[in-house]
Order: C-alpha cells, then sequence, then structure tokens
C-alpha cells in the first residue's frame, strides 16, 4: 500500500500595521516594546484555524481557479494555530503544497470577521508534522531569546540616555539580524546557539 | 487542537488505555445499548486524534488587555513550547506500544506477551492494566486445563505413575521380609548394610566413553546425538544444530536467538563476558611413568624443547598448559589437531623423573578426536613401560569465557570449599589408592583458592603468566545462587598487590594434584550433589541475606582453571599489537557439576552491568577471527577434520547457492577474470584446493557414469562447455527432472569424501622457519608443492573478503600488470599520512581557498584508478592463484575487512621484494583487491 504523503508548512503570521491590531504597544512611556516583540504581534481573538482555511482556500481558488481548489481541498488542513503567537502548521498533500504557500505569500490581509492587513511567512516545509513541531519550538525558543536579550539591552540604553531616543537605539542594536525587517532564517550564530542548547 | 476548541490539554490515562491488543469487534450502534458496555470504550482512532492535538492559548488569555510587553510575549512563546513538547511526547507514546515492549531486547519473552509476571516489576502494573483492558487474563501453566493431545499424555503419565508405584510396592515387600529374616536379631541393621559393599567395577581403559544416559523423558533425541551438559539453558536460547544434522556427535548452539554479531565484540573487548559451554571439548587422559608419556608425545610430534627444554619446566610440572600442534606418527605425518596438554602435579615421593607414575590430559577438538585417540591408542599399545589412555569425554565438561568481566564472573561462581573440611573428606574416603592417600597428606587448595580469590579486579587473564593454571575444588555454586556482585579493588594498593601476584604467581609453589585427576573425586563430586530441594532447604534456613554456611560434608567440586591469551605465536603484526591481546579463562569440571556452575555464570550480576552473554559456534568462530587466530578445524584446511569441514561447508553453500532461481544466484560461468577471461576459476562455491593442486576432482567413477548417462538428456551443446570438468557439469544445472536430481544427491556425499592426499597443513612455528631462510630445515616428509600454511590477510585498501575468496600473488608473468597493481599500494601514493578515510583523498574544510581546491583537483587527477573504473588492473591469471579464504569479514576491531586464509607455501616463497602483497579477489566477482598477508 502507498503512503499518501503530506507536506506540512509551518507559517508565521505578521502584522505590519500597528494601528489596526489588538496587541498595542504599552502606553507608558518608561517601558517601550522592543523590535522583535513589535514584529510578532498576537493575533486577534477572531482569528482561528477555520478563518485561515478559508483564507487559503480563497486564495487557491483565486490563483489557481477551480482546478487548483480541487487539487488542494481534499488534503488541506490547519493543524495547529497559535493565536497569541501567531504559528500555524497547516497540512497539504505533497503534490500541490506550492499552490497553497503561493496563496499564503499573496495574501494581504485576513477575511472579513477580521478584516486586518497581513503578511504571511512561510518557515519550513517539511514531510512530517513532528519536524515542523520541531522547527516551531526551536524558532519559539529563539525568538525569547532575542525578546530577553533586547529587553536587558534596551533596559541598559534607558538608564544611559535620555528617553527620547531609546526606541532607535534599541531597535538598532538588538535586530541587527534583521535585513529590512526580515528576519534572516538560518543565521549561522541563531544555528549554532541552537545546536548547542540542544547539547545541552 | 482542533482551531475552533477552547484551549485544555488531553489527559491521557498513563497510556495504558491507548494500546489495545486485542481489538474489539466492530458493534452495531443501534443495538448497543446502554447496559451493554458498562465501561465508556473510546476507539483508537480517537485515542490517537486527542494524543495529537495541542493546546493553544488565546491572544486575551495570553495579553492582558491586548497590551503588548516583553514579559507576556515571553509567556505565551514558553506555552507554545511546553505544548509543543507534550504534544510530541503524547503522540509518540500513543503508538501501539505495550509495557513488554518497552523492556529492553535481550530481556524480551514471548511470554511477557500474556503473561503479567515475566514483565519486569516496574512495568508490571502497566501491564496488568493493559491486559485487563483487553481481557485477557494472565494464565498460568499450572491452572492452564490441559487440551487435546496433552490430555491425553497427561493421562499415560498417571497410568504409568500408577503402575510404577505398584511395581516398587510389590519389590520392596518381600525383601524387607528377607533381610529382617536374615539379619541377626542383636545386630543394628545400619551396621550391616556397611559390611556389605557393591563390587567397584573396574574402570574399563582402552575404550571409547559412552554417553551418559539420558532421563528416559529426553532418551529417544540423543540416540544419534549427545546433549551438553547445559543443553536446556541453551535450547531455549539459541539455535541449535538440526535434530537431524548434530555437529560432532553434539547438539551444539550455533548463535543465540537475539542478534549478538556486534554485542559479543562488544562484551568481549570493551565491557561484560561472553561465555560458551565447550564441553563438546574431548579430554583424553594418559596414566603412566613420565618417560614412557613423554615418549609418546615426541612421537606425535611434540616438539623437543616442549618436552625437555628449560622453557617448559613449569609445563612439565604440571602449572602451566601446552598448546601444541601434533601430527599423525607414521607417514605422512599429518597434521591432526592443535591440542592443550595439562601435566597433573606430581605429588608422590619417587625423585627420579623417569620413575614417576603421573596423568596428563589432551584436550582435543571432537572433529579430531577419534584421529587422535586411534593414534595415541597404537602408541600407548608400543610404550614401555605401559601408558594407559582413558576417554573422559562425558567425564569432564568445560566452560571457556573471555572478556573484562570473565573473571569477575567466575569468581562470583566458583567459591573454593574451606580447608577444613579436607581432613573429614579425605579420611572417609580413606580406603582407596594413592591418589588419596596423598589427599591427606597435604591440605589441598589451600593457598590455590586463596590466590584465586585475589585475583578480583582483574580484567584481562592474558595479565597473568602465559597458560598459567590453577587447580583447586569449589563448593556447590547453588548454595549461593543467584550470585552477588563481588566486592572489587578499590585503592592503589589493592591493585599493586594484584599485580605483585600476577608477578610471582604463588600458585606455582602452592599447587598440589589437581582433584580433578582422580577420578574417585570426579566422581563423588557427582554424585553427592544434593538435590534442589536440598539446597533450598538450607538456603531457607541461612539468615535473611545470607548465604548457608558451609558444612564439611558439602560435596567438593573439583575444577582446573587455566588462561590462554589470544597472542599469535608470530607477533609480527603491529596493528595486532595496538589491540589489546583479550585472554580468556578455561574451566574444567565434572561433567554432572557443570550445570550449576554454568547458571551460577549466567546470572552473575556484572560490576559494569549486565550480564555475561553466552556464545555459539558463530561467535567462537567470531572473536577467533578478530583476534587474527585460526579457528580450528575451519581454518585448517590441510587436516583431515578441516577438510571435513570444508567437505560440510561446500554442500551448504551449494545447496544454498542452488535454492536460489537463476535469474538471482551467482551465476559463476560468467565471472569476468579480466584479460578476456570468463568463469569462475574451479568450484565458486568451495575452497578448490583440487584445482589448486591440479587434482582431477574425486568422484566414484560408477556414481560418474551414472551422472554422464544422464547429463546427455540436456544435449551437445552444454556438453561442450567452456573445458568444465564433468564433476562441474554434473553439479551445474538445477533445471532437471527429479530423477536427475536424485541422482545428483546420490553422488554428492561421494563427491565430498576423500582428501587429496598431498594436501598438508604446516604449522606457524614450521612456516616461520620455511619463509625465514628457504634453506630451512623440513622433516623430510612434508611435500612441498601441497602444503598449505594458514595466514591472516589485511586488506590495503577498501573491500571485505568473503569465505572462498581466490587469493592471487602480484603477476609474475605479466610486468606491466604488476606494475599497476603495485601503484595502487597505499605507500606509494604521493599523499601519505592522512587522517580520517583510508580509501579517498581527505577531506578538505568548508572555507578552503580556491588554491588549495584547485591542489585538490590535481591530485585527484593522480589518483590511483578506482574499483570499477575501466583502468583498474585486472586479476593476475590462474596460475598465480596461491590460496583461498576460510574466514573472511569486516572485522570490528580494526575496523575494515580481514581475513583468515590459507595459502600453498610452495607459491609463496620466491616472492622476492613485496613479497607479502597479494590480491584477494572474491568468488563470483571479478574485482581484486590489494593485501598484506602475515602468517597466522
Amino acid at each position: 500500500m502507498v503512503r499518501i504523503k503530506h507536506r506540512y508548512l509551518l507559517i508565521n503570521i505578521l502584522y505590519p500595521d500597528p494601528k489596526s491590531t489588538s496587541g498595542r504597544p504599552a502606553t507608558k512611556p518608561g517601558d517601550e516594546v522592543p523590535y522583535t516583540v513589535q514584529f510578532r504581534r498576537p493575533s486577534p481573538d477572531r482569528m482561528d484555524g477555520g478563518v485561515l482555511t478559508r483564507l487559503i482556500r480563497d486564495g487557491v481558488a483565486e490563483l489557481y481557479g477551480d482546478y487548483g481548489s480541487g487539487k488542494v481541498a481534499g488534503s488541506l488542513q490547519v493543524k495547529y494555530f497559535s493565536q497569541a503567537t501567531s504559528t500555524a502548521i497547516v497540512r497539504v498533500s505533497r503534490d500541490y503544497y506550492r499552490l497553497v504557500w503561493a496563496a499564503l505569500t499573496f495574501a494581504t490581509r485576513l477575511p472579513n470577521p477580521v478584516g486586518q492587513s497581513c503578511v504571511i511567512q512561510v518557515v519550513r516545509v517539511s514531510g512530517t508534522i513532528r519536524k515542523s513541531e520541531e522547527e516551531a519550538i526551536r524558532r519559539a525558543r529563539l525568538s525569547i531569546r532575542r525578546a530577553e536579550a533586547a529587553a536587558k539591552s534596551s533596559n541598559a540604553a534607558t538608564a544611559g540616555l535620555a528617553a527620547a531616543t531609546p526606541q532607535l537605539l534599541s531597535t538598532e542594536d538588538d535586530d541587527a539580524d534583521m535585513i529590512n525587517g526580515i528576519e534572516d532564517p538560518d543565521d549561522p550564530r541563531d544555528i549554532e546557539e541552537d545546536l548547542d542548547d540542544d547539547e545541552g | 487542537m482542533a482551531p475552533g476548541r477552547p484551549a485544555q490539554s488531553p489527559h491521557d490515562g498513563g497510556g495504558g488505555n491507548t494500546n489495545r491488543k486485542r481489538k474489539d469487534a466492530p458493534t452495531n450502534p443501534q443495538h448497543n445499548g446502554p447496559n451493554k458496555r458498562p465501561r465508556q470504550h473510546i476507539d483508537q482512532r480517537q485515542k490517537m486524534r486527542i494524543a495529537r492535538t495541542l493546546s493553544t492559548q488565546t491572544t486575551s488569555t495570553a495579553f492582558q488587555n491586548g497590551a503588548l510587553d516583553v514579559s507576556s510575549f515571553v509567556k505565551s512563546r514558553a506555552y507554545e513550547i511546553q505544548a509543543l513538547e507534550n504534544g510530541l511526547q503524547r503522540s509518540k507514546k500513543a503508538l501501539n506500544e505495550r509495557a513488554f515492549q518497552q523492556v529492553p531486547k535481550e530481556l524480551r519473552r514471548r511470554t511477557a506477551s500474556h503473561n503479567v509476571k515475566r514483565v519486569p516489576k516496574r512495568l508490571r502494573v502497566r501491564a496488568g492494566r493493559e491486559m485487563a483492558v483487553d481481557n485477557t487474563p494472565t494464565v498460568t501453566a499450572r491452572r492452564r486445563k490441559p487440551s487435546g493431545h496433552m490430555r491425553l499424555r497427561l493421562e499415560t503419565v498417571k497410568k504409568l505413575r500408577a503402575l510404577g508405584a505398584k511395581r516398587k510396592a510389590e519389590k520392596d515387600k518381600p525383601k524387607d521380609a528377607t533381610t529382617t529374616e536374615l539379619l541377626p536379631k542383636d545386630v543394628q541393621p545400619g551396621t550391616v548394610t556397611t559390611a556389605i559393599r557393591t563390587r567397584i567395577p573396574k574402570v574399563k581403559k582402552s575404550l571409547l566413553a559412552t554417553p551418559p544416559v539420558p532421563k528416559a523423558k529426553f532418551r529417544k533425541r540423543q540416540i544419534h546425538k549427545s546433549w551438553l551438559p547445559t543443553h536446556l539453558y541453551h535450547a531455549k536460547r539459541a539455535r541449535m544444530t538440526a535434530p537431524s544434522a548434530p555437529i560432532w556427535r553434539y547438539a551444539v548452539p550455533l548463535t543465540p536467538t537475539a542478534k549478538s554479531y556486534r554485542p559479543t565484540h562488544r562484551a568481549s573487548h570493551d565491557r561484560g563476558a561472553v561465555a560458551w559451554d565447550m564441553s563438546y571439548m574431548s579430554t583424553i587422559q594418559l596414566e603412566g611413568r613420565e618417560s614412557s608419556v613423554l615418549g609418546m608425545l615426541k612421537a606425535i610430534g611434540v616438539a623437543e624443547e616442549d618436552l625437555s627444554g628449560r622453557k617448559s619446566n613449569k609445563w612439565r610440572a604440571g602449572v602451566r598448559v601446552l598448546d601444541a600442534f601434533l601430527y599423525e606418527r607414521e607417514s605422512p605425518h599429518e597434521l591432526i589437531a592443535p591440542v592443550t596438554m595439562v601435566w597433573c602435579v606430581y605429588d608422590g615421593t619417587a625423585t627420579v623423573m623417569e620413575k614417576r607414575k603421573r596423568k596428563m590430559f589432551l584436550r582435543v577438538h571432537p572433529s579430531a578426536f577419534y584421529q587422535l585417540w586411534e593414534e595415541m591408542l597404537r602408541l600407548a599399545k608400543v610404550a614401555k613401560p605401559a601408558v594407559s589412555v582413558e576417554d573422559l569425554r562425558f567425564e569432564i565438561g568445560s566452560i571457556e569465557i573471555t572478556g573484562p568481566g570473565a573473571t569477575e564472573a567466575l569468581l562470583g561462581a566458583l567459591w573454593p570449599s574451606s580447608m577444613a573440611s579436607t581432613s573429614n573428606d579425605a579420611s572417609d574416603a580413606a580406603i582407596t589408592g594413592m591418589d588419596v592417600d596423598a589427599t591427606s597428606d597435604h591440605p589441598r587448595s589451600e593457598s590455590v583458592g586463596e590466590t584465586w580469590q585475589k585475583l578480583a579486579g582483574l580484567t584481562n587473564p592474558a595479565l597473568l603468566p602465559q597458560n598459567a593454571l590453577l587447580g583447586f575444588n569449589v563448593q556447590d555454586p547453588r548454595l549461593h545462587h543467584p550470585p552477588r556482585t563481588i566486592a572489587l579493588l578499590k585503592s592503589d594498593a589493592e591493585q599493586h598487590k594484584l599485580l605483585e601476584i600476577s608477578a610471582s604467581w604463588p600458585v606455582d609453589a602452592a599447587q598440589k594434584a589437581c582433584d580433578i585427576f582422580d577420578r574417585k573425586a570426579r566422581h563423588s563430586a557427582s554424585t553427592s550433589l544434593p538435590s534442589q530441594k536440598a539446597v533450598n532447604r538450607r538456603k531457607g534456613l541461612a539468615a535473611p541475606g545470607e548465604y548457608p554456611q558451609a558444612l564439611p560434608k558439602d560435596p567438593r567440586v573439583p575444577v582446573l582453571l587455566y588462561s590462554s591469551s589470544n597472542a599469535t605465536p608470530t607477533n609480527s603484526s603491529k596493528s595486532r599489537q595496538s589491540t589489546a591481546h583479550n585472554g580468556s579463562w578455561t574451566l574444567l569440571a565434572p561433567w554432572k557439576c557443570l550445570q550449576p556452575i554454568w547458571y551460577s555464570l549466567m546470572y552473575y550480576p556484572l560490576s559494569t552491568g549486565q550480564q555475561p552473554r553466552f556464545g555459539g559456534l558463530d561467535q567462537k568462530r567470531q572473536l577467533a577471527f578478530e583476534a587474527g587466530k585460526p579457528w580450528f578445524p575451519g581454518d585448517f584446511p590441510g587436516t583431515k577434520a578441516g577438510w571435513n569441514w570444508e567437505c560440510e561447508d561446500r554442500r551448504r553453500r551449494e545447496s544454498e547457492w542452488r535454492k536460489r532461481p537463476r535469474g538471482k544466484r551467482v551465476s559463476y560461468e560468467k565471472v569476468e577474470l579480466g584479460g578476456g577471461k570468463k568463469g569462475e576459476v574451479g568450484v565458486g562455491w568451495a575452497c578448490d584446493w583440487e584445482r589448486l593442486l591440479n587434482v582431477p576432482p574425486v568422484i566414484e567413477e560408477a556414481a560418474l557414469a551414472g551422472i554422464e548417462d544422464i547429463m546427455d538428456v540436456d544435449g551437445p551443446a552444454e556438453k561442450a562447455g567452456d573445458g568444465t570438468t564433468p564433476a562441474e557439469k554434473a553439479v551445474e544445472d538445477n533445471t532437471k527432472p527429479a530423477e536427475q536430481e536424485k541422482a545428483k544427491e546420490n553422488i554428492l556425499p561421494l563427491q565430498a569424501t576423500p582428501k587429496p592426499p598431498q594436501l598438508s597443513q604446516l604449522s606457524a612455528r614450521q612456516a616461520l622457519a620455511l619463509l625465514a631462510s628457504p634453506e630451512a630445515k623440513l622433516p623430510p616428509h612434508i611435500n612441498l608443492t601441497s602444503a598449505l600454511v594458514t595466514v591472516r590477510l589485511t586488506l590495503l585498501t577498501r573491500g571485505v573478503p568473503h569465505p572462498c575468496a581466490r587469493i592471487y600473488r602480484l603477476p609474475t608473468n605479466d610486468p606491466d600488470l604488476r606494475r599497476q597493481w603495485l601503484a595502487l599500494l597505499p605507500s606509494n601514493l604521493p599523499h601519505k599520512k592522512q587522517k580520517g578515510s583510508k580509501h579517498a583523498l581527505p577531506r578538505l574544510p568548508k572555507d578552503a581557498s580556491a588554491h588549495v581546491v584547485q591542489q585538490r583537483l590535481a591530485q585527484s587527477l593522480l589518483e590511483p584508478p578506482r574499483a570499477g573504473e575501466d583502468k583498474y588492473p585486472a586479476c593476475p591469471a590462474e596460475e598465480d592463484l596461491v590460496g583461498f579464504i576460510t574466514t573472511g569479514n569486516y572485522d570490528l576491531g580494526e575496523g575494515q575487512g580481514t581475513g583468515i586464509g590459507s595459502l600453498l607455501v610452495d607459491r609463496v616463497r620466491d616472492g622476492g621484494a613485496e613479497s607479502n602483497v597479494y590480491i584477494v579477489r572474491n568468488a563470483g566477482t571479478g574485482l581484486g583487491r590489494l593485501a598484506r598477508w602475515e602468517v597466522a
């Protein structure tokens, strides 16, 4: 018997427009939120796996028509969606995962009940859900480490400098590995750190 | 988690309910009333789904008031990590794994799958729960209802028992009456019985021993073979020889049922121990004047320096063992087998060496036993004064154990008898002859036993003096069963003491005549072993956690221990030197006492964890191969036993080859040997010594004629083949009618039996002498043109030699080809010392600069041709064939392919430079590999 083969896409949803998002930076002037934290905002409460499925289905139908939606419909499933971290794992059949990927890449706005502009990154494509889960864990660890490092440096910065400029300074500091706001997924330093963690 | 569902962590009840063995029958939901299933039933798919859903957090719970801050950001990620990790764990557990499947591989038992009590304690509760869920109750053999055939058998047993009891009652009755009548009234019955003593049967010497009569239950299964003392242990755990095809008339364990190639290697080299029941090794006892025994040994080919030299003084004194090759006395003085010889220490008073009456054990492999036995009988007849020869085959059993934990395990099993009981024992048995008289003079095994106990902490018996020997008496091992880990050395001072003992070796002075040479002691030890019930009672009486006290009446089991190191006699190989020589212990004990010793050994908890492993014949061969030592008989095709082994192997390989369909087996006739030659040299599944010696293959004329008649059916086309002999033809085709198959089966054993008369085997010593100086003196009877020498081959490049691989010397008549082969030598390559794989250029670092890469490119152009490329040199011609590999494999110790084979010494001698570089080609392939050889 031949196994039905799937691909699992690990997805991050980013909300570039700060005004309309649910997670607003804290208004108190003292603790500014570092850029890494701002970059990965939580999804609004109304957003869930069903909405994501609809988004993908509509996107595929728009880009590839009936053919595409027919090919994808049978196997498409959202395996995991976490609102607090805006991370999702989507399952598609192996032959047509590119259609879904394309639909995700071209998506600019979440569908109607949410209705918010967004950017969707596909950060990992894997053959087993296990590997994509492991990757999600790795990325979560990484972002925790970054956020903590950023918070520390920003605190140091606020202590040393005037209150007017810390945000600018801190962004320069902690997001050195961001190029144009997009994180380099395979930054060698991060990977090495991660390997060390695994061994320890 | 399905996205819409509220956050919750799915709970799994310990994994017990998810793993069901017995699947439920599909139930009809309409008829499934509430009273039918009291327990809520969740099916496997749903279980899996629950196990696989991941819990999530909503934004509103994670971030208060939707405010973005670092701490809640970090917390939400941490929650995600936790959820994903839990999910990974849960989905792994949700796989169908039952409790008994979690046990380590070597502990898994089939019975554990349906008997909770067979599972280790920590898993028992879970296993019980699983069984309850499955509704499969644990049934013990005792409570099982006998069914069908078994019931019939039990009924018969019951009837027979009743019959036996009746007969016994009848037999006992009149006897009692007569004895009471016969006895005088005033005499106690007990005293009379001591007065009437049964006559001790005279020991018949010079007769082959008969195997012990097995219990009636097992008698039918041992008609054509004998079981080893530990047969029941092995039969449960090892692949034995087929009932119809015993080896050497014994049921021998071939290999453990569990996978064991690597574990055996590890246990014998790194950690642990491997033990074999070697009771099939035959023992012959010689008894007579020392001078005449020595004379016999001389006649049978023991070297002069061993018999009278100063070096072997200790052997003659009886405190060392000697390994030597024995030869037939008559010309052509064929090699019989390597034999281990042990003298009994002389305890008598005669000072003149010639007048001493002494005993000696010869231990020989069973395949060569009969040959040696005949030879000894013949020699004993002419020896003056007479020497008696006795066959001790079923009287003395033996265990061999190797590995770092071997000494420790033996120490746990062998508890020397306390010397206090010695005097009692001796006075009890004082009626008999000189052997026992000797006992009463000296308290025996006093310091030998003590020295033995001081060897705790010894990890390699090779540390002791070579071939050291310890003879002492031990207690019944069942008194100390289950064995406990012995106290090991802790301080440096203790270590130092151990070194001191091994250097001074006090046993040399303390060793007395060992009881195992004494028939009476052997016999009394075997007969006076208490029943298991009595042992259990004694153990029950002992204080908790303590072993029962030794009693003076306890049986004293005589044992003889000797160490042998794996050091090859040549010691020339550098690679061998680097790997530690791992010695092994050989334990001789009375046949019937062996089984309890074996159990104590096998259940000994080693200080390094686990227990000693047991090995079969395959493991024995494997370890001999890894030590670079030839294994008798397989690696000695020049001996009679070795030839028989080779014939058996041939038949086995041939039948395996034949079993495969044509398209899936090696077609030997199509092998390209290079230079336009086609077809395997000789028979592909054999080490074809006949072909090497140019002897026509031996087939009985009549049988051959019969086959030829049948072969004519196949037509003339096949007959006019490429010069194959009729014998090969006879076995070439398998698509024949049944009658031809039958004819072929008839012919096979005939074809196998006779050994080419000239073929002979040189011992390592002779071979080394011969190779060192071509004019070396050799016994005149040795026919140099057909003498074989056993060698060890190490491949210089890649590849693994297999049994039957052909060995060629470098081409002698083709200088061009010879040069091509020599160019492949690793020492002739431009890049010499390199790390990593020896088969390719060293790996470049990732950030290698451009010029380095370029250099590498140039280097790779100069690389010698690789196997399979067109430029790879062809195999030499048949005139350069010198021998065959008898054992070959990937050597785990060396990390590369090595082999043990035999070479025709005549073709080896005139080598010149590079004389030890040869070419090995596996049978059925056309690819040669360079190898270096040395005498093994």
